[in-house]
């Protein structure tokens, strides 16, 4: 063992494969870290990028391997052909130097990801049989190259391998679940928090990747060197890789939904998110106590906000209780948002599907275009505390502009109906007043004739 | 036994032949075989070292068939060679022999006793790259040799020294091994110390009358291929007869 691992040291530095390591490390991170969900810390997402990277390591790896299988080394290579030694040598020594390039590679992926992942707060099962996963099928991506550079020394095997490769990562089905996925076995599409990656799944799919490898390293020595014993392993491998099949083909999609408790913060409106997004309470619970405050007193009042995985956004009374698996709320006056992500400006995402809930999909769906859409889009702005938008009737834009925060409110409570079906009218924006007393105030010629102080005053008036 | 004996051996590469189909011996000692550039002199040491099939006939190399799978291991165990064009490897003169000695599965004293045997105590733990061209052939003739070979084969070695430094090496080179089969691109660079000096040209490979000529007898009737005169009056046909 010392002087193999004297003899991988020479190698290494003869051939300088380990200038190779920082690239491929680039490209798996590169691969890794789109998978990744910003300013959360979830070890699932984690583990299923990290394994992930290999749908391009892989194929990189893989035609570094082609390349290192049909090179013709100028300086030590007449050595290594003139070998007494058994024929599997060469070729088990170039596997192992192989293994010591892709590996550390894989490695620093891990760890980035990992540094990445405990930098934000941790939640999730950090599964480690999924990163041993995505090392197996990064090994076999560099067996199957290197068989190739062997089988075909012709150096357009190189490109061929990596784009052969690449192209069966990205155009399988990449979930691992049927015989079409098989190839990119490590390959899970993004995880997000509240979804759980089994480990029994890992655990199969580990199995047919080793019995992979082990298959192709196994039966490229026997053709080699003729042992029979050979066949003890090639069995062996032949049988976990169809155990690993066989147990694959049980599960109907790759993940499950994750169990957890709700973090949830009280005060001053009830929010609750997964763990892994605690760091949001504080911020999603300011952003969202405005609106809460304006639709206060209206059908779409809540006073408990929920993050949910997907699904339709459910509103205070209606049917389901989307958290309660969970531990989450039950109360009926609890809106559900969806939240992928901690990126900057998720509070208004959050908000924007609140108030996009709030609208009934019947009148205010896509394609329709009710008129009174424009005078719905107007007070959509204010409760998102937005610039209002400019629409054709500056009358009412320019009244809705004059109530102040107060009249608003009363006026919402008094058009809530109107509004949520996209039938408001300038009728509505034109005489209205908090004590319900509608007034000529604000007529229909207005603007042409600007309120006056005495206008004003009458206001005023009618307020106190 | 000769340790080299071809029958009807040819040799071809690029569509032409660099060894027509010849039959011939070559008897221990040290053996020069001279040709210009691209006449296959390095192919036809790449056929010797097992490192290629001959296209025809049979070859045996120290008694056994190269052809033969399990027979070429054990040629293999008693051969060393050092290419003509070669890089010096990023690595120290005893890390470039023992790395040989792994290959060669010499055992673990082979590695010292042929460095000391060689003379390259002093520039063991010296990188290759940082040697005189002359030490570093040398250091490569030395990892030819790790495990006491039989049959050596060096490829154009008389390049890039200063006559100082060759003086020093050739005894080195005819002291490598029992039979030493070195190349040149002209037969005056072997002549002066080489036992047989062979010609390859044209496809033939033909021996010149050389000074310590050392030719192995051929048995009668065991060869094939009738051999055209050679056309250098110097020159006779390989394994002609010639004796040593």
């Amino acid at each position: 063992v010392t002087d193999i691992g004297r003899i991988l040291r020479l190698e290494a530095r003869a051939t300088a494969l380990f200038l190779a390591v920082p690239a491929l490390a680039a490209i798996g991170l590169a691969t890794a870290w789109p998978a990744l969900i910003p300013g959360v810390g979830y070890w699932d997402n984690t583990v299923s990028a990290v394994a992930g990277s290999v749908r391009t390591l892989g194929p990189a790896c893989a035609a570094l391997a082609a390349w290192t299988a049909l090179r013709d080394d100028p300086s030590l290579g007449y050595l290594r052909g003139l070998t007494v030694r058994s024929p599997a040598t060469v070729p088990l020594l170039d596997l192992s130097l192989l293994a010591c390039v892709a590996l550390p590679a894989y490695a620093i992926v891990t760890v980035v990801v990992f540094v990445k992942t405990m930098m934000h707060q941790e939640a999730g099962h950090l599964g480690v049989l999924g990163i041993a996963l995505g090392a197996a099928v990064l090994m076999t991506h560099v067996t199957a190259g290197y068989l190739a550079g062997r089988l075909f020394p012709h150096m357009v095997t190189v490109p061929a391998v990596g784009v052969a490769g690449y192209l069966w990562s990205i155009a399988g089905p990449g979930e691992g679940t049927s015989w079409a996925g098989l190839p990119t076995a490590a390959a899970i599409e993004r995880v997000d928090v509240f979804a759980a990656v089994d480990d029994g799944l890992f655990l199969a799919r580990l199995l047919w990747s080793l019995g992979l490898c082990v298959l192709l390293v196994a039966g490229y020595l026997m053709w080699l060197t003729r042992h029979l014993w050979l066949v003890v392993p090639l069995g062996l491998a032949l049988g976990a890789a169809a155990a690993g099949v066989a147990r694959i083909q049980t599960y109907d999609t790759p993940v499950t939904t994750a169990s957890f408790a709700y973090a949830c913060r009280s005060w001053p409106i009830r929010v609750c998110v997964h763990p892994a997004l605690r760091p949001a309470l504080r911020s999603l619970g300011t952003a969202v106590t405005p609106l809460a405050a304006r639709l206060s007193g209206t059908q779409g009042e809540f006073t408990e906000l929920t993050q949910r995985s997907e699904g339709p956004m459910a509103m205070p009374g209606a049917a389901g209780t989307p958290g309660a698996g969970h531990g989450g709320p039950a109360d009926p006056r609890a809106v559900y948002v969806r939240i992928d992500d901690l990126s900057a400006g998720f509070e208004r995402r959050a908000l924007r599907q609140i108030v996009a809930a709030l609208l009934d999909p019947t009148w205010c769906g896509t394609g329709r275009r009710e008129p009174g859409a424009d005078y719905t889009g107007l007070v959509s702005a204010w409760l998102l505390d937005q610039r209002p938008p400019r629409i054709a009737d500056t009358a009412a834009a320019a009244v809705f502009a004059r109530y102040d925060e107060d009249d608003r409110r009363a006026w919402l409570r008094t058009h809530y109906g109107r509004f949520r079906s996209c039938r408001l009218t300038a009728a509505d924006f034109q005489a209205f007043s908090v004590t319900g007393v509608r007034h000529r105030v604000f007529a229909a010629a207005w603007p042409k004739v600007r309120p006056g102080p005495r206008h004003r005053a009458g206001l005023d008036a009618d307020r106190a | 036994m000769p340790p080299i004996v071809a029958r009807d051996m040819g040799v071809r590469r690029g569509g032409r032949w660099l060894l027509r189909p010849a039959s011939f011996a070559i008897a221990g000692g040290v053996i020069g075989v001279a040709g210009a550039a691209g006449t296959g002199k390095s192919t036809l040491l790449a056929t010797f070292g097992t490192l290629r099939r001959p296209t025809t006939g049979a070859l045996q190399v120290l008694g056994a068939d190269v052809g033969d799978r399990v027979a070429r291991r054990s040629i293999r165990a008693w051969l060393g060679y050092l290419p003509g064009h070669r890089q010096d490897p990023d690595m120290t003169t005893a890390d470039l022999i023992t790395y040989a000695g792994y290959f060669k599965r010499a055992a673990r004293g082979a590695v010292a006793a042929t460095i000391s045997r060689f003379g390259l105590a002093d520039v063991a733990g010296l990188s290759l790259t940082s040697l005189p061209s002359d030490v570093r052939f040398r250091a490569g003739i030395a990892a030819a040799c790790v495990g006491n070979p039989r049959l050596v084969l060096i490829d154009v070695p008389m390049t890039g020294f200063d006559p100082r430094a060759w003086h020093e090496l050739v005894p080195v080179l005819r002291g490598a091994a029992p039979t030493v089969i070195v190349t040149a691109r002209t037969p005056d660079e072997l002549a002066d110390w080489c036992d047989r000096v062979f010609v390859l040209a044209r496809g033939r490979l033909n021996e010149l009358v050389a000074p310590h000529a050392a030719a192995v007898p051929l048995p009668r009737g065991s060869w094939s291929g009738a051999r055209p005169p050679p056309r250098d009056p110097r020159l006779i046909p390989a394994g002609s007869g010639a004796g040593d």
